[in-house]
């Protein structure tokens, strides 16, 4: 009987919901007046009728992100290894190495292998195309490296982390991948300045497209012809790599096995506690 | 619009229909089967037929739909490629979910008639096991 209370308590609910939602819908609808910032924003992504002022990227989220307040988002970036290098901190003297002999067969079973073969090569095609598209289309460096960072995950899952570490995805070679990433960031915000110190004209740090105290500096909006707004396509690059790294680290250290996790004084201790 | 886009457009609409009434019966299901194995049958309905055969469905309504133009093409191959993904992922996962707590033992197998990956895994020889012809889910 209860039963019968709750699902009609629910379905009037919704029915009020949607009938309130149905009556206010002029008011609950986004006004179709824009604010001034906005407007500002929505005009200048991609217009390459004023120089001075565009991102010459039609993905207003990026534009915004990478060009029009490309510090923040440089300390964002910031923020964001300097947790991945507490983690690795923690983590510091633990031997991320595969045991010389595996008992049986690691992972599971043959059918879940079979599939997590192929899923994985979609996962880092998508988050490829969700990254160096990323001035185009919705997406950029860090989601497409956060979606390319699942394909580490689901092989730990499946075949087991060593199968990754003799393989080479270990945390040496993904330290070194992160580095490049950062690396070519820190290049791409410099790349005008640099441009201009060898030129001799004045230039920002981070510029993208020339601005009125700088107008003899830009980075190229369009490469053969295919648009790579400036600076955006290689901030997204270096993002994805550096990203995707970070995270892959970051799941390797959380799915280490205890036992390989001691140092060599625990092994020594746990050891002499036996004897 | 030819006669083959309303036939396309029919067809799909009544695979998303179908799809609807899965997606149903499966929350259904879920709601009210008694343990894990049932509950994880219910939710395989809803991969298979409440997402895959609607979207084989949306597919064929992008492809008889002319009104998008040549974008339908591009809707339908996206539509397919995600239906092949959920098709080949889904089991898999409702699979490892199903292994992984057999193995466990925390949920009885009720109701049972047989249980073949039970007997697999109390026979110790690797004989024995050739015997029976490796038909278990036993990984090799």
């Amino acid at each position: 009987m209860k039963h019968w209370i709750g699902i009609c308590v629910l379905i009037l609910t919704i029915l009020a919901i949607s009938f309130v939602v149905a009556a206010n819908i002029n008011v609950l609808l986004p006004s179709t007046n824009v604010r001034t910032l906005a407007e500002i924003y929505l005009k200048y992504t991609y217009y390459p009728w004023d120089k001075y002022f565009t991102a010459m990227s039609p993905e207003a989220c990026t534009s915004i992100v990478w060009d029009f307040r490309g510090l923040d988002t440089v300390f964002e970036t910031m923020v964001f290894y300097l947790a991945i290098i507490g983690a690795i901190a923690l983590a510091r003297g633990v031997p991320l190495k595969p045991p010389k002999e595996i008992k049986g067969e690691p992972g599971l079973s043959l059918i879940v292998k079979t599939v997590t073969k192929i899923a994985p090569v979609l996962i880092i095609a998508v988050a490829g195309s969700i990254a160096l598209h990323g001035h185009l289309t919705p997406g950029g460096g860090f989601q497409g490296g956060a979606t390319a960072a699942v394909a580490p995950v689901l092989i730990l899952v499946v075949f087991s982390q060593f199968y990754l570490l003799k393989r080479g995805v270990n945390k040496n070679s993904m330290l070194l991948l992160r580095s490049i990433g950062l690396t070519g960031i820190g290049i791409t915000a410099f790349a005008a300045v640099l441009i201009g110190l060898a030129t001799g004209h004045y230039a920002f740090v981070l510029q993208n497209q020339p601005k009125p105290l700088a107008p003899n500096i830009s980075l190229p909006a369009f490469v053969g012809g295919q648009l790579i707004s400036g600076s955006l396509w290689f901030f997204n690059f270096f993002e994805f790599l550096a990203v995707a790294a970070g995270f892959t680290i970051v799941f390797l250290l959380i799915t280490l096995p205890e036992k390989l996790a001691e140092t060599k004084e625990e092994k020594r201790a746990a050891e002499g506690g036996e004897k | 619009m030819t006669l083959l886009d309303i036939v396309l457009i029919v067809i799909g609409e009544i695979m998303i229909g179908i799809g609807a009434l899965a997606d149903l019966i499966a929350a259904i299901g879920i709601n009210r089967f008694p343990n894990f194995y049932l509950r994880l049958h219910a939710a395989t309905i809803g991969t298979i037929w409440g997402a895959f055969l609607p979207l084989i469905g949306a597919a064929f309504v992008a492809a008889g739909c002319e009104c998008l133009g040549e974008y339908r093409w591009f809707m339908a191959g996206g539509a397919l490629i995600t239906a092949f993904i959920i098709l080949i992922l889904g089991p898999a996962g409702s699979h490892a979910l199903a292994r992984g707590t057999h193995r466990s033992g925390i949920v009885p197998v009720e109701p049972k008639v047989v249980d073949h990956l039970e007997e697999d895994e109390s026979m110790p020889t690797s004989q024995e096991k050739q015997e029976i012809g490796e038909e278990g889910g036993e990984s090799q």
